[in-house]
């Protein structure tokens, strides 16, 4: 039994030396996700990677996923380290506690692209490139949305806002609201911005804060929430109040219940971001990378404008 | 020795040299890779990413020898985390330079020595079985987790820290040396000392060992504060190395360890069980996470596999002692 062992591991060892040989060209790309099954942007991401991937006979890939466990996924970070890839693709578990991660790999000689979420500043030296959203585009294009459609209803001078953002700390909700609060007086200047409240990421939560809002402000016009999940929890506050006419919702990171509520003609705009264009544009990244493309240190992806009028031009979206 | 304790505690070593020989072989035909599953450097790294949980799966053998159980350690671990980490930018130990690092590892095993110390007296004074208390233990420690920073991390990254924490000493790294000597200590406390002997004979029949003079409710509060450490020695080897810890981390720890421990042997009703077998518990998990991606298979078939494999051992394990005796009659 024994020595049959060894010889099979001979003989596989032997054939995968030629057959290595041949295949010398490839990039061997790996990957670590966050946390895969947990919602189904990942999800998709994940298939999205993996199709890409297949798609490009030059690639091979190593795909894993930290199952949102940060010491999993610095063990997989050595691990790809260890088995000498030629680019890693990492989308961080904790912005933080990567860094050591990200730097070993970098000492390897091994380029970086992080996707969908960058690291923090302390690490940036150690990357070759940040490929993903630009949120403080689509908190500026949100306020552009909200502007267009207050003049075309003609309230652009007298309009009045309030914004549910993200959970206080996020970057993507930072992001968000900045772009947001600069671009608004820039295209509407008289428009004025009542509140800002934070809705946690939280449907139900977001929810309360707009019947807060409702009960506090007469005169709403328009809600800016920093994401679709939060736009709907408002759009059922004033479903319940009675009062959902005459406002304009607006949010970002188009979701199912978004669309839908675009379908029915509640809900005004949104911000389409897909995974399978954020997975796309990681895998691109690395292997332009290994191409000697020079890429701009934030490599983002483009995420468009989708409203009532336009939506038609975009599937709906898988979460 | 007899045959049957020798089948029993070889049986975990067996079963990681049949992994070595399964990703080795499989590893050349599957993975991308030119380089081989058995290379020493690969091995080195099995120990170290052991370390996290084999630490804490260490402590839980003496445990469940008692024939209890500690559900609380993720969220100790967390804690222990979140005490270093903060702890290190408080003003006076930012004063200290790089002299706040070994105060900041005693704040975090203090941390971890008083949190065991609260499950051990609950035991021994309330008599409520180890399980419930430690249930609710670990919903309580992890609420004082997300009280401390919500659900934001807490984050020191110290670079004099993590190059400690990555650093190979006779080419093994610091984590695994840790690992080492938690094995080497609790090997002894188990097989040499009285306290060791008396962990068996309370977990074989606690009437008897109370009986024969043991108390038993100081045993128990010793070695929950000994798991309480080793939980917080765990945060502490792997969170200098990250520097960052999420509330959240540390989750499901406990099940993980347990399941090393259960691989490795340990009863579950106490009395029976091996430090050394359960660190071959840590490393077979910890291999089957490895081989699996090493030859390309998705992450989630880890978990499924390793399921499959600890109803396995367990059935057979069942067959070997009792011979079926036991089996239902439906």
């Amino acid at each position: 039994m024994k020595i049959r062992t060894i010889l099979l591991a001979t003989v596989a060892t032997a054939t995968m030396t030629v057959a290595g040989s041949a295949y010398a060209e490839t990039m061997r790309i790996g990957i670590t996700q966050n946390n895969v099954g947990v919602d189904s942007y990942q999800t998709t991401y994940e298939k999205a990677f993996i199709a890409a991937a297949e798609a490009n006979p030059d690639v091979e890939v190593v795909v894993l996923d930290a199952g949102g466990d940060v010491a999993r996924q610095i063990a997989q970070m050595e691990d790809m380290i260890q088995q000498e890839v030629d680019a890693i693709i990492i989308w961080p578990t904790n912005g933080e506690a990567v860094i050591p991660a990200v730097r070993k790999a970098s000492q390897a000689g091994i380029p970086v692209v992080v996707t969908n979420s960058n690291i923090a500043e302390a690490g940036f030296e150690f990357v070759a490139t940040f490929s993903g959203p630009d949120n403080i585009t689509q908190g500026s294009r949100s306020a552009e949305i909200m502007c267009e459609r207050f003049t075309a209803l003609g309230i652009q001078d007298e309009a009045r806002v309030v914004q549910i953002s993200g959970q206080p700390g996020y970057t993507t909700a930072i992001e968000r609201q900045k772009g947001f609060d600069d671009r608004l007086p820039e295209v509407c200047p008289n428009v004025t911005l009542v509140e800002t409240q934070p809705g946690d990421w939280n449907r139900e939560k977001s929810q309360q804060v707009m019947e807060a809002f409702l009960v506090k402000y007469d005169d709403i016009d328009g809600v800016y929430a920093g994401d679709d999940n939060m736009g709907v929890g408002a759009l059922n506050a004033a479903n319940a109040a009675g009062r959902t006419d005459g406002i304009t919702f607006v949010g970002a990171t188009n979701f199912a219940v978004g669309y839908e509520a675009m379908e029915r003609g509640e809900y005004w705009g949104s911000i389409y971001q897909s995974p399978v264009d954020d997975a796309k544009a990681a895998l691109k990244s690395a292997i332009d990378l290994l191409n000697g493309v020079e890429l701009p240190f934030l490599n983002y992806f483009d995420t468009p404008k989708i409203t009532q009028d336009n939506m038609g031009d975009f599937t709906k979206p898988v979460f | 020795m007899n045959i049957q304790t020798l089948l029993k505690q070889g049986a975990i070593w067996a079963f990681i040299v049949a992994e070595l020989i399964f990703f080795t072989i499989a590893g050349d035909f599957l993975s991308t890779s030119d380089k081989s599953f058995m290379d020493f450097d690969n091995m080195l790294l099995l120990l170290k990413q052991s370390a996290p949980i084999g630490i804490i799966a260490l402590g839980m053998t003496i445990i469940m020898i008692n024939g209890n159980i500690d559900l609380s350690v993720g969220a100790t671990f967390a804690l222990a985390a979140v005490v270093m980490l903060d702890s290190m930018t408080w003003p006076f130990m930012v004063a200290l330079g790089d002299w706040s690092i070994p105060l900041a590892w005693t704040f975090a095993l203090l941390t971890g020595v008083v949190l065991g110390a609260i499950n051990g007296l609950l035991v021994w004074k309330t008599g409520v079985d180890a399980f419930i208390v430690t249930l609710g233990s670990m919903l309580g420690y992890r609420g004082l987790v997300f009280m401390y920073n919500g659900e934001n991390p807490t984050s020191k990254l110290n670079w004099t820290l993590v190059d400690f924490a990555e650093a190979q000493f006779l080419s093994l790294h610091t984590a695994t040396w840790f690992l080492l000597a938690v094995t080497l200590v609790l090997w002894l406390v188990t097989t040499k000392t009285v306290h060791g002997r008396n962990a068996y004979a309370i977990g074989n029949n606690r009437e008897a060992a109370v009986n024969a003079g043991i108390k038993v409710g100081p045993h128990f509060l010793w070695n929950f504060i000994l798991i309480g450490f080793l939980a917080a020695l765990s945060a502490v080897v792997f969170y200098s190395e990250s520097g960052s810890v999420n509330p959240n981390d540390g989750m499901l720890y406990e099940l993980w360890a347990i399941t090393a421990v259960v691989l490795g042997g340990t009863k579950l009703s106490g009395g029976y069980g091996s430090i050394i077998s359960t660190l071959g518990g840590v490393i077979a998990i910890q291999l089957l996470r490895k081989g699996l991606g090493h030859i390309g298979a998705g992450t989630e078939t880890v978990n499924l596999v390793i399921g499959l494999i600890l109803i396995a051992v367990l059935f057979l394990d069942r067959q070997l002692n009792r011979k079926g005796k036991e089996e239902l009659k439906i």
